[in-house]
């Protein structure tokens, strides 16, 4: 199943956010093996790229549970079955083609799949690469003793067979469309070196990882980098550079600093803060832009406490909060603002959601008409329930930490008392996010994975955490029409159905405002001009998503 | 049985002769006099100042020292950077001063009784100040704080809780060579009890350095506090304290380097008078010259 | 002597096993864990969480999860990062060397500097110099040190360019003169703050020694002031130096900590606040561990040189 066509259904708006994002390098196609730019690149990987980034790579096995930063780097020393285009369209990798269901790939149920393989892929350490690797990757991450990331997907697939070392099959227990984007997320990994392993969690491949991409692992300073060195036999277009370097630099200033300085080539995550941007557009020698991501941010209400189970008070919530102020005022007008959990770039995005409002007396008139009256102490209450909350957020972000002050000022105005107590990030995520303890959060995440609009983890009844649920709607968000759309949705291969199921969701949370939605992330990359190659890509969560196409021009 | 003592250790230490000696000291005089600015400073500053610490003015965020009526600048949210430094003075002032009350009363009890006990019971206590001593007192704000959810007054609490350590340990040391001294023999001999040795005889002996401790007990811990809201940990937002105040201003050095320059004065000149205060006191207090 | 040592030696197992309960309870009972940072992975689910939660042994009852973790430690394995699967110990001793880089720098500044400021000012007490010292001591402790480093970078970073802003070398070089490069703003900074302690406490100790009888008694001989000094005054200082000095250990984590934050240090300072950011639990435990033995070692060194040296106190 392909997503092509899909550029002739864009919105305007979103095309713009493209161009604004990616002007440069859209010029440069050289990505996932297709033919570069005669002439641009040099013959031989040169050069030395160093990619800044605010948390350390500490995981290298990228079937293990990670996080987003060690993304970087299995992007350039893994490659998995697909990559997924900046346009959302899912391009072969290690596979000869994309499979679907009118090339036969898939078949008509969605239950068979066959995937052909390449025949000129190699290990770093020279052994070719097979399905034999495939079937064994597939495997290991069911393995109940690995410390395997995500399950999802890969828990449906049964009896993997090796059809010949560039053909493999398998068959999935139920339909289940979103897998396809699983796959672009799930790399290779060898079966020679870690089928001997008698622990794969402690196996020495964790440290040193062996793999088939574009950069070998060279080495690393604990604390402080890492290298990669090219991989002259690579069978795509690339690499470029001689050596990748990512360097652990905690401190978001000192990030800037060195970016500034030159000591870093490129930022990635966390990027620039928008209170740098203005001043990082205007530096010499250096390309700033606004790259749109997946991740969002959002007043995350659960939907349990008594105060946010009147739709009347998500609204009024809603209407009293001063977007623009934030956005222009405190975020210097780096993030677009957003109604719903679907990126702007995606082709299941829906554009036609009502506005918000910044209305204050709106809001006071939605509350007094539900019966919301001030109380003695200027607090609203009803039924014996003050609207008063606590609202929490990661301490030490600044930037929220700014927004939970200036809405606090806000709402207080309505008679809405809203406490800030903020966590550190190791407790927030923990329990008290998973098993929906909090009354309120400032939280900015993703709903999808790849790009793929399946969001039943987020947005399922079933999904609930705190009432025995599998998944993350911690908002504890329960809407039966939503629950059928979304099991219709996974079930649906075709792109155009699909999209109608996922906007009508849209709507639907639209009006339900589980969460009140804030603005849709960009995140402000910069790199030191001379540098071609480098393509945004909001689909994948790292800045390095294709590293083998960099190089220095002239 | 005091009159032994006497010829040691001026038993009524607030006569004349150390005040006198104090207030030679002219640091410890500019540290009375800076502090008793701050204080009031705090206290009755906030009424005076045209703005509120609280309201915010995103039209006004960033201005520098000086503009208009903002004397000190605004910071990021457009509140005045004045009247939040006053107020935040408050917290920082108390939270360090309780801190030090709690630390050194827990401390000078376990040190007097470690250093004079002796044996296994002085050694069971100096054993755990050393546990705890090897806490990096990081971990312990860190973890305490996320088990506690942090206020003003847990954070005195969790300050205090790991800054007794050093003042038991001045205390022991003092007290376990005090010990072996003739006036403390004198005593025993005499039949005295245990608990009047210890704090009849040997304690005031030993208040020099206590009291020395406690002044630098303040300074470190209005440092602590500073040090742990900088982290995020402590005070938490919308409640100022110097330390919180610095936290946002890191990331501003380069465009509005007041936002961290103010606030870090703030607490060096607060420090630095609970310091001079101490020295002033450590000089005054010099037993041992009295009996050249 | 053997029975004194054999008697600190086992109090300072006692020490270990308490350090280690209390660690080790606090540390599971703060909220959240090792899992928490996959909290807003739009594709884990509940079950993987589980699943992981299980794998890593964090369903056990926490006595069990003590005594298996104390158990090892007695055969010698440290056990393995959350993180990244390496041993604990492997990557303690990653991130020691360069703490010890900077705290040796700085501590070897600021004895040096200190003591010479902190005898002289006693000395020539109520001089200019020691007025200065010690107006200056006062204002470098009630400095955070962690405002100053910003200033500092502020300052010799930002505005004169003169020193990199921050990690150990630059990639690439790797010279003793790029090492040296990189150390100096931080050590300085560090030391700050120590040679104001160092200053302050050699004062006080010649001052109590000069004071001392016997000093009198050796002047009154007609023996040089400067062999007083040397013989009399600084081998008296040398009790409280040697407590000082052991109770300074514990810093190596602490007061590095500070440092190697605002210089994107590669040390057990950063080590520590990023495994407590992530709940890497053995690898806590192990910095605790390690830094209990360290000031275990460093106060029985202490306490046996002064026992050797004051004669009273060990005989009590």
């Amino acid at each position: 199943m392909t997503e092509a066509q899909t550029a002739s259904v864009y919105s305007r708006r979103s095309a713009l956010q493209l161009m604004i994002a990616g002007a440069a390098g859209l010029a440069g196609s050289n990505l996932l093996g297709q033919p570069a730019l005669a002439g641009a690149a040099p013959a031989k990987p040169t050069g030395r790229v160093i990619v800044g980034l605010g948390q350390e790579p500490t995981v290298f096995n990228p079937l293990m549970a990670h996080i987003e930063v060690d993304d970087g780097v299995h992007f350039s020393v893994f490659d998995a079955l697909f990559r997924i285009d900046p346009q959302g369209v899912i391009q072969p990798n290690l596979a000869v083609e994309v499979p679907n269901q009118k090339n036969g790939g898939i078949s008509e149920d969605g239950l068979k799949w066959r995937i052909r393989l390449r025949d000129d892929a190699h290990w770093h350490d020279g052994k070719p690469f097979s399905a034999e690797d495939v079937k064994f990757t597939l495997e290991l991450i069911m393995n109940p003793n690995f410390r395997s990331w995500r399950t999802a997907g890969h828990a449906l697939v049964r009896d993997i067979t090796v059809v010949s070392p560039t053909e493999i099959s398998w068959r999935m227990e139920e339909a289940f469309a979103p897998y396809l984007s699983f796959l672009t997320e799930t790399f290779i990994v060898p079966k020679h070196i870690l089928e001997k392993e008698a622990n794969p969690n402690n196996a020495a491949f964790n440290q040193a990882p062996v793999g088939t991409g574009p950069f070998k692992w060279g080495q690393r300073v604990a604390g402080d980098h890492l290298e990669l060195v090219a991989n002259t036999e690579y069978f795509g277009e690339g690499p470029h550079i001689e050596r990748l370097v990512f360097k652990y630099i905690p401190d978001l200033t000192v990030l800037y600093t060195q970016f500034k300085s030159g000591d870093v080539d490129l930022v990635g995550q966390p990027y620039i803060t928008p209170d740098h941007y203005g001043e990082a557009k205007s530096l010499p020698n250096r390309v700033v832009t606004l790259v749109p991501k997946t991740s969002f941010e959002s007043f995350y209400l659960n939907l349990e406490r008594p105060q946010f189970k009147e739709l009347a008070v998500r609204e009024a919530l809603y209407a009293a909060i001063d977007k623009d102020s934030i956005i222009q005022g405190l975020y210097y007008g780096v993030p677009t603002p957003t109604e719903t959990f679907m990126p702007r770039q995606s082709f299941y995005f829906n554009a036609n959601l009502p506005m918000h409002e910044f209305n204050l007396n709106r809001a006071g008139q939605i509350l007094d008409k539900a019966g919301w009256a001030p109380g003695a102490d200027g607090i609203r209450a009803k039924n014996g329930v003050r609207l008063s909350f606590a609202n929490s957020t990661t301490s030490g972000d600044p930037l929220r930490e700014q927004v939970q002050q200036f809405l606090q000022q806000t709402f207080a105005q309505l008679g809405i008392e809203m406490k800030i107590s903020n966590l550190p990030a190791a407790v927030m995520w923990g329990e008290f996010w998973m098993q929906s303890q909090f009354d309120s959060v400032i939280v900015g995440s993703s709903y999808l994975i790849g790009a793929d609009p399946d969001v039943t983890n987020r947005l399922h009844s079933r999904s609930i955490g705190a009432k025995g649920g599998r998944g993350s709607n911690n908002a504890q968000y329960a809407n039966p029409e939503v629950d059928a759309l979304l099991d219709k949705g996974a079930r649906t291969f075709d792109s155009e159905s699909r999209r109608a199921i996922y906007q009508r969701i849209q709507e639907l949370v639209r009006r339900d405002l589980p969460f009140l939605p804030l603005y849709q992330v960009n995140v402000v990359q910069g790199t030191k001009k001379g540098i071609s190659g480098v393509v945004p890509n909001g689909n994948t969560r790292t800045e390095s998503w294709n590293a083998l196409a960099w190089y220095w021009a002239s | 049985m005091t009159l032994i003592a006497a010829n040691l250790a001026p038993s009524r230490w607030w006569q004349s002769r150390a005040v006198s000696r104090f207030t030679r000291h002219h640091l410890a005089l500019a540290g009375i006099a800076m502090i008793t600015l701050l204080v009031l400073a705090c206290v009755v500053g906030p009424y005076a100042l045209p703005y509120d610490s609280l309201h915010i003015d995103l039209r006004a965020r960033f201005a520098p020292p000086l503009s208009g009526q903002h004397y000190f600048g605004t910071d990021p949210l457009g509140r005045d950077l004045a009247a939040r430094l006053l107020m935040a003075g408050r917290v920082s002032l108390l939270v360090g001063f309780s801190a030090m009350l709690l630390s050194t009363l827990i401390g000078t009890l376990v040190g007097v009784t470690a250093g004079y006990r002796g044996g296994w019971v002085g050694a069971a206590l100096m054993r755990t100040v050393d546990g705890f001593l090897s806490y990096p007192s990081i971990f312990l704000v860190l973890a305490l704080a996320a088990v506690l959810r942090p206020s003003p007054a847990m954070i005195t609490v969790i300050i205090a809780f790991t800054s007794w350590m050093e003042t038991a340990r001045i205390v022991e040391a003092e007290v376990r060579s005090l010990r072996e001294r003739e006036f403390v023999q004198a005593a025993r001999m005499v039949g005295l009890s245990r608990r009047h040795i210890m704090f009849r005889e040997i304690l005031p002996n030993a208040m020099g350095p206590i009291i020395v401790a406690a002044s630098l007990a303040v300074a470190r811990a209005i440092l602590l506090e500073a040090y742990i809201s900088f982290l995020g940990y402590g005070i938490q937002p919308p409640l100022p304290s110097w330390g919180n105040m610095l936290n946002g201003a890191q990331q501003y050095l380069a465009s509005a380097p007041w936002l961290a320059i103010i606030p870090g004065a703030a607490i060096t000149i607060a420090v630095t008078s609970f310091n001079f205060i101490g020295d002033g006191l450590r000089d005054a207090l010099d037993v041992r010259d009295d009996h050249i | 002597m053997p029975r004194f040592l054999l008697n600190r030696f086992s109090q300072s197992i006692v020490l270990l096993v308490i350090v280690s309960i209390i660690g080790f309870t606090v540390l599971n009972l703060m909220p959240g864990g090792p899992l928490a940072q996959f909290g807003l992975d739009p594709g884990m689910t509940q079950k993987d969480i589980e699943r992981l939660s299980e794998q890593l042994g964090l369903n056990r009852p926490l006595w069990i999860q003590y005594l298996d973790w104390a158990w090892r430690l007695i055969q010698g394995d440290w056990g393995h990062s959350y993180r990244d699967g390496s041993s604990v110990l492997t990557v303690i001793g990653r991130h020691l060397l360069a703490t010890l880089l900077l705290m040796g720098t700085s501590t070897a500044l600021a004895i040096a500097i200190g003591s010479w400021i902190g005898i002289r000012g006693a000395t020539h007490r109520y001089s200019l110099f020691d007025y200065c010292a010690t107006v200056g001591a006062m204002v470098a402790l009630s400095v955070p040190t962690f405002w100053f480093g910003l200033i500092g970078i502020y300052i010799f970073t930002l505005k004169l360019g003169w020193v990199p802003a921050g990690n150990m070398y630059a990639i690439g070089d790797g010279s003793v003169l790029d090492y040296l490069h990189h150390l100096i703003l931080p050590s300085l900074v560090l030391s700050l703050v120590h040679v104001a302690i160092w200053s302050r406490y050699m004062r006080t100790a010649t001052l109590d020694a000069l004071t001392q009888d016997f000093v009198k008694t050796a002047r009154a001989k007609g023996v040089s002031e400067r062999r007083i000094l040397l013989k009399h005054v600084v081998g008296n200082a040398l009790l409280p130096m040697i407590t000082l000095a052991g109770v300074q250990l514990p810093s190596l984590l602490t007061g590095a900590l500070v440092t190697e934050t605002v210089f994107t240090w590669p040390g057990m300072g950063r080590l520590f606040l990023d495994s407590l950011g992530y709940s890497d639990y053995p690898v806590v435990m192990g910095l605790l561990i390690f830094s209990a033995i360290l000031v275990v070692l460093g106060n029985l060194i202490a306490d046996i040189v002064v026992a050797v040296v004051d004669p009273r106190i060990r005989l009590s």
